[in-house]
């Protein structure tokens, strides 16, 4: 088991700079989830981690010690690729078996790691099959078998469920995050995926361009964005964005109306405000109760929730989502209500967080 | 696929897999059926198929001409070798222009099917002259490398197809399982290629055994190949032995016909590299 520390990290891909200047720091045992969306250099940093992708400048340390220029198998990582890697011609035994034949273990210590893992992971079963005779799930289990055989001090996780059809992605995830409660090896996880990341994660890191948006724990931010771009990415359906004028404590949202806050910025703060409300902190009240109205344009039931987007007098939606099952219907005028300590304030200028 | 053809078309159809069946096949059966005859039986109309079949003249070609069976030997070094050379080299050569892409490699890409394209005569008769220098005419090893080199360029082709459908990731995977590249290549690569490298093999080895313009220029001799003297059968100064040159030709098709049998499915596997997904 190993922390993992970054320090100043680049990488160009010719003149083309991926990430600028990264820092990043995983303790031992956590379970660090990268996320962002697609070309945010997630991808990258993962495989410089693991050694395939060279460092242009910065440390990369693990267990303390620089790993720069190790090759992979120096750096005792192990990795899940997104599409498995499983070799074709082996059997699922063979395949696990790979990376210790490789490293002259005898016998004796191949099949004790190979029944460990295929205890773990219920493979048993299934150790003689080639890769092309499983399910997607069951290959998803054995590249993870591969990796743990090995005893590596890191987990890599590259886009791991991406190819499996929904059930199986959400059975998996609690599989993966279950297995990391039973190892507890440092395992760095990425993925596109907002909910992967929130239900996986002991932290996640928030990506965009190669920089870091915001780090910490799934909750924090959830609750607490530093920016308008963590505040859009994570949650689903995403956060309303209310662009708005200050005027002392009220937010004038031009023809749509006005919101008293539980905000006060003073004289000193921006004046150009974009107010932020997660669709679960919005309650749907009589249209002459509330001083923002709207009218209902679609209604969306799953059963447990009830998600109504609205149309606000300037054109622009906002969306509202209710546990269980709500009796509206599209085009009724609404009010919509907040609780004024659950908004979120970004300068609009800059999109960071003001604090309230 | 289910069958719905009226009984008129399937009446054309037979008709023009008959045509072609006697098209194709129609002169291999005369030239294997002849080879068992006498000679006074083999030209005459109408054809005899039913006729005492006779092993004369392949013992003569054994006692009279047994200098074929000299030259079936060296056909046989010539076409191992070449394959083998070739394979080794196209092998090496496709993984090379699948993995490591960069300016050079995509130029001598374009050269190499360039040269390709040449008439062969054109690239190689200016060699004469050096190959002579070296001490190399009417050697094994000079129709070996004149074989393999003719082929290496479209096999390296071939080879690279079957790489570039290997994902890089598996590469990957083997780098952080541990291993080294000549590790990866001869563990994992090379067995996930071996369609590939049998495709190839396949079309050396039967070019290489059939080959007889460069056999003519560069061998007189030692390095003969046994289509020359199948060609000198035809000339002998006291006319065609037609029979003892059918029997030659037979057993000239023998190992090709059964490698191309039993190789089948790599061959068309061969020719359709890249353009089904494995």
């Amino acid at each position: 088991m190993a922390e993992v520390r970054l320090s100043n990290i680049r990488k160009l891909y010719g003149k083309i700079e991926i990430i600028p200047s990264l820092d990043l720091d995983i303790d031992d045992g956590e379970f660090v989830v990268l996320v962002g969306p697609s070309g945010c250099g997630k991808s990258t940093l993962l495989r410089m981690i693991a050694g395939l992708e060279p460092i242009n400048s910065g440390d990369l340390m693990i267990a303390g010690a620089r790993v720069n220029d190790l090759s992979p198998k120096e750096r005792n990582i192990a990795m899940v690729f997104q599409n498995y890697a499983l070799y074709p011609h082996m059997t699922v035994r063979e395949n696990m078996a790979f990376s210790l034949r490789l490293a002259k273990a005898d016998k004796a210590t191949i099949d004790g790691h190979i029944g460990r893992a295929s205890e773990i992971l219920g493979l048993a079963p299934l150790l003689e099959r080639l890769p092309r005779q499983l399910s997607g799930g069951q290959r998803q289990r054995v590249a993870m078998g591969r990796a743990i055989v090995r005893d590596p001090s890191v987990f890599l996780f590259d886009e791991p469920l991406s190819n499996l059809d929904a059930k199986l992605r959400v059975q998996m995830r609690t599989e993966i995050r279950s297995l990391h409660d039973r190892l507890k090896v440092t395992t760095i996880y990425v993925t596109h995926d907002q909910i992967e990341a929130m239900t996986m994660a002991d932290k996640i890191v928030v990506l965009r361009e190669g920089c870091v948006e915001q780090a910490g724990r799934p909750m924090d931010l959830y609750s607490r964005p530093a920016n308008l771009f963590v505040a859009t990415f994570l949650g689903s359906p995403e956060m309303n964005l209310l662009p708005a004028t200050r005027d002392a404590a009220e937010f004038d949202l031009g023809e749509d109306g006005k919101l008293s806050g539980g905000a006060d910025f003073g004289e000193t703060g921006p004046r150009d405000i974009t107010v932020g409300v997660r669709p679960h902190d919005i309650m749907l009240k009589p249209a002459d109760q509330a001083k923002l109205k709207a009218t209902v344009a679609v209604v969306e039931r799953t059963g447990a929730e009830t998600v109504v987007t609205c149309t606000l007098p300037s054109g622009r939606h906002v969306c509202a989502a209710m546990p269980g099952q709500v009796a509206v219907n599209a085009g009724e005028q609404v009010g919509l209500g907040f609780n004024p300590l659950q908004l979120h304030y970004f300068d609009t200028g800059s999109g960071k967080a003001l604090a309230a | 696929m289910h069958n719905s053809f009226s009984p008129l078309e399937r009446f054309v159809r037979g008709l023009f897999l008959a045509f072609m069946l006697v098209w194709s096949v129609g002169p291999i059966f005369f030239i294997v059926l002849s080879s068992f005859k006498r000679q006074v039986d083999i030209f005459v109309y109408p054809p005899k198929l039913i006729f005492v079949p006779t092993i004369d003249n392949y013992l003569k070609l054994a006692t009279q001409w047994n200098g074929f069976f000299h030259a079936m030997g060296n056909s046989l070094i010539v076409a191992i070798g070449a394959t083998v050379l070739a394979g080794i080299v196209s092998f090496l050569g496709g993984y090379a222009y699948s993995r490591y892409r960069s300016r050079l490699t995509s130029w001598t890409a374009v050269y190499m099917i360039a040269v390709r394209v040449l008439p062969p005569i054109v690239v190689t008769l200016p060699l004469f002259p050096v190959v002579d220098r070296l001490g190399l005419s009417d050697t094994h090893i000079l129709l070996i490398l004149l074989y393999a080199t003719f082929w290496v360029s479209l096999n390296t082709m071939i080879m690279k197809n079957f790489f570039d459908q290997i994902p890089y990731e598996l590469d990957e995977a083997a780098y952080v399982d541990g291993a080294t590249e000549w590790q990866l290549v001869t563990r994992i690569l090379i067995r996930l290629t071996l369609q590939g490298m049998a495709a190839g093999s396949i079309f050396v080895f039967v070019y290489a055994w059939n080959e007889y313009l460069f056999a003519m220029i560069f061998t007189t001799n030692n390095a003969k190949t046994a289509p020359l003297i199948l060609s000198e059968l035809m000339g002998a100064i006291d006319g065609t032995v037609w029979g003892v040159l059918f029997a030659g030709v037979t057993l000239q098709l023998v190992p090709v016909v059964l490698l191309v049998t039993l190789a089948r499915r790599y061959l068309i596997a061969g020719l359709t590299a890249g353009s089904v997904k494995g």
